[in-house]
């Protein structure tokens, strides 16, 4: 199998292939950096596309569009506080303090070699070790599915800090957004008052473009004279070697978020925004100084952008050999290979070797050129956006907005939702209600809930089925540890301080 | 009077012509096919197959252009090729049981009567698998243990009122057998589900199993005659079950299209049945072709949607 891997490697450095990786990873970060487009839409626009193409010229675009929009995401979630991308909410966190204290130039780079970092672990797992990983998904049955789910929304209540209330109640915003739409199991409607745009659920970038881009851009249009804006001058930039002894110290974040992308990249549907927030909350449990995450700390962006680019090729390892595709992005990709021939499954690697291996091939390189590429385009020519008068920026930003979430599906009705979502959440942000729960709510409500049911028809209504075996046991006690955990804590250092008073 | 007459007769014999010239002309514009489903999936790469290829056999630098309208499980697209101008310039693809047991589980803008059939062009045929190791490895054993344990089978296949459900039913009907059924969305998260043993029993279509005969016990297949997909996968009929059941995927126009316009249409997609390059170019993407045109089809239509009505009727599935 290794040597198959060596034997894809020249057709790779081809000149057409390998600059449909450069564009793609060019591309990928443009449309990342735009609120609204996203790497899912712009992979299934090329789709039909690439039906002209060789195989690896169209899935040289495809690795390096992913690649590109998961690092490209995190520029208006440093610049603005408006993530690019799902999977950018936890970049936000500290990449726009960061911005607010002169350092969005440094934050850019962090995030531009942690992407990077993060997409060659992603790689290389996926050249040696998928065979055996995607083993891995075969122990998630329905019921560890619905586990994962669950862990997933109790971190994000509990762990992010701030009010667990209001946390909580964020997150049964998103599981109630999660419900509209055909019922999982029977297809019966569910408040879609008729509407067969609604049947399908509600798209999370709608949700997304909604919640997180409208209300700063309301902001930023209120006061349109106020200076406190991130100004370019006050960026920060410096030449990327100059920046990179700043980093020496994150390499535990690296490689700790690495693994957690990789690793729930592998899982079906979680995707890349559980992954950046699952390693956010660890690097910043594990951190010295864990009050000063959210106010400005580099390493809580190498956390957040490390994750969300590993867990890019890691989500192919279950779509190319079991057919399911770990994120949104993975599973039109899935359509983008079935266009050329290759048919997911065990026997892919023996078929097609030379475009399989080729592909993730095309998958490390266009993580590596996130560095060349990635970190110049960022730093002059978007942050450049910034040096715009407010008016004009904000304007630029809703049209973006629009255009955006008309072009998922093509239509108005679209954009009268996502509009309804910025109303709310524009009273979430006033009424001080944290947002990233909202958008997990709706990733993983769904989820939870079909997979529920799946076991529970498995279990034939009995409750147990969910406690039967050890990968589900570990996930309900990781789940426990985070809902009790901080409440120990606090009682503890609530004692401590009452002995020493 | 004379006049009158003389006026008449041109103009019938202008607009017999104009008919004449339309035929001849068609298409004098691109076609637009439209596909219920987005870019890449299993419909959307059969119209994207197929498509060159009417051009072809239309003539004159026929174009045909896919459009993608997705959602509500190719709801939205079929019902907008059943309301398009029966004009031949707006077709559109269609899924045998789905497209009609949309119209028996929910309200739908469109009947089996709001279509000029055209061509079906894929028939994927159901089949039955089992995990490795459980034990249940021919179709006799199966039904034997459904049979002395009610429900204790669990059933993995994608969602209810499709091709997998209606063979199921037929499996229950034929056997007095029951089983636990485990809906998924989509095929491959239910024979993901299988292969790590979260349920004993699927039914997938053939296209989807041929990659996985390794890693799973593929039971039989619910043809008349041994599927080229995999040759030495015996049927139901030869196991003594007669089971015959799949997913057919095929291409639809608004009813009332002029009838020259038709007929030009259905010889061209008539071609593909006999045509190597596209046989070949199917096979590479996991698509079994069974042409069946017309008439033909839309009898095929009929039938299925009498089964499917017959299941509502007696289990309705929501």
């Amino acid at each position: 199998m290794y040597s198959d891997l060596l034997h894809a490697l020249p057709e790779v450095m081809g000149l057409s292939n390998f600059a449909a990786v450069i564009i793609g990873v060019i591309a990928g970060i443009v449309v990342g950096a735009m609120p609204g487009l996203s790497a899912t839409m712009a992979i299934s626009v090329l789709v039909p596309f690439t039906f002209g193409l060789e195989p690896l010229v169209a899935l040289g675009l495809m690795a390096g569009i992913y690649n590109g929009a998961m690092y490209g995401g995190a520029i208006p979630a440093v610049l603005l506080r408006i993530p690019g991308t799902p999977a950018a909410v936890a970049t936000t966190f500290d990449g726009y303090p960061m911005a607010r204290k002169g350092e969005g130039g440094f934050a850019l780079q962090v995030a531009v070699v942690s992407s990077a970092i993060g997409g060659i672990a992603s790689a290389f797992a996926l050249m040696l070790l998928a065979p055996p990983l995607s083993k891995v998904t075969l122990l998630f049955g329905p019921s560890e599915v619905f586990w994962v789910a669950v862990f997933g929304l109790a971190s994000i209540i509990f762990l992010l800090g701030g009010n667990p209330v209001k946390g909580l109640i964020s997150a049964c915003f998103g599981v109630f957004v999660s419900v509209i739409g055909a019922d999982p199991i029977y297809g019966t409607d569910r408040f879609t008052f008729g509407q067969l745009e609604m049947l399908d659920g509600i798209n999370i970038v709608i949700l997304l473009v909604g919640l997180y881009a409208l209300p700063p851009v309301i902001d930023l249009l209120e006061t349109p004279l106020k200076t406190d804006s991130v100004e370019s001058s006050k960026l920060g930039t410096e030449p990327i070697w100059k920046a990179m002894p700043r980093m020496k110290g994150f390499w535990k974040t690296w490689l700790r978020s690495s693994v957690f992308g990789i690793w729930i990249g592998i899982l079906p549907g979680a995707g890349g925004s559980m992954a950046a927030f699952m390693s956010y909350n660890e690097a910043r449990r594990t951190s010295k100084n864990p009050e000063k995450w959210g106010e400005g700390e580099p390493e809580g962006v190498a956390a957040s952008e490390t994750a969300n680019n590993a867990d890019t090729a890691s989500a192919l390892i279950p779509a190319l050999t079991l057919g399911i595709p770990g994120t949104a992005v993975a599973a039109v990709m899935l359509g983008g290979l079935l266009v050329h021939g290759l048919q997911p499954g065990p026997m892919l690697f023996r078929e097609n070797p030379d475009v399989v291996f080729g592909f993730m091939w095309q998958f490390l390189f266009g993580a590596i050129l996130l560095i060349l590429l990635g970190g110049s385009l960022a730093t002059n020519s978007f942050a450049r956006l910034l040096n715009l008068p407010r008016p004009l920026l904000g304007s630029v930003i809703i049209v973006l907005m629009l255009i955006g979430v008309y072009s998922i599906h093509g239509r108005m009705f679209d954009v009268y939702l996502m509009l309804g979502f910025g109303a709310v959440g524009w009273v979430m942000d006033k009424l001080k209600f944290p947002l990233p729960p909202v958008v997990l709510g709706l990733i993983l409500g769904g989820f939870a809930e079909e997979n529920l049911r799946l076991a529970l028809r498995i279990g034939r209504g009995d409750w147990g089925v969910l406690f039967q075996n050890t990968t589900s046991l570990v996930l309900v006690a990781l789940t426990v540890a985070v809902v009790v955990g901080p409440i120990i804590k606090r009682r503890v250092i609530d004692r401590r301080k009452e002995a020493e008073g | 009077m004379l006049n009158l007459i003389k006026t008449t007769t041109a103009a019938s014999v202008m607009a017999l012509a104009a008919g004449a010239a339309f035929a001849q002309d068609y298409p004098s514009k691109p076609i637009e096919v439209i596909v219920g489903y987005s870019a890449g999936g299993g419909t959307d790469v059969m119209a994207r197959t197929a498509a060159p290829f009417i051009e072809k056999y239309l003539g004159d630098g026929a174009s045909l252009v896919v459009k993608n309208m997705p959602g509500a499980s190719g709801q939205i697209g079929v019902t907008e090729a059943a309301t398009a101008d029966p004009d031949g310039y707006t077709l559109g693809t269609f899924n045998l049981p789905g497209m009609m047991a949309r119209t028996i589980d929910r309200e739908a803008d469109y009947d089996r009567d709001s279509f000029t059939y055209l061509a079906n062009v894929v028939n994927d045929p159901n089949v039955i698998v089992t995990t490795k190791g459980g034990g249940l490895d021919t179709i006799d054993k199966l039904v034997e243990e459904a049979k002395a344990n009610p429900g204790a089978v669990t059933v993995g296949m994608s969602s209810l009122g499709g091709d997998d459900h209606f063979m199921l039913i037929k499996l229950q009907e034929l056997t007095g057998a029951e089983f636990t059924i485990v809906p998924f969305k989509g095929s491959a998260p239910a024979r993901t589900a299988l292969m790590g043993g979260h349920v004993a029993m699927g039914i997938l279509n053939i296209s989807e199993v041929a990659e996985f005969q390794e890693e799973l016990n593929v039971l039989g297949v619910a043809t008349e005659e041994r599927s080229d997909f995999a040759p030495d996968l015996p049927t139901f009929e030869e196991q003594g079950y007669d089971l015959i059941n799949g997913s057919m995927r095929g291409f639809i126009a608004p009813a009332g299209l002029p009838e020259d316009v038709e007929a030009k249409l259905l010889d061209a997609f008539a071609q593909l049945e006999t045509d190597e390059e596209f046989l070949e170019a199917m096979k590479a993407t996991a698509n079994p072709v069974e042409v069946v045109t017309g008439e033909e089809f839309k009898e095929l239509t009929s039938d299925l949607y009498d089964l499917a009505k017959g299941v509502w009727e007696e289990t309705p599935w929501n």
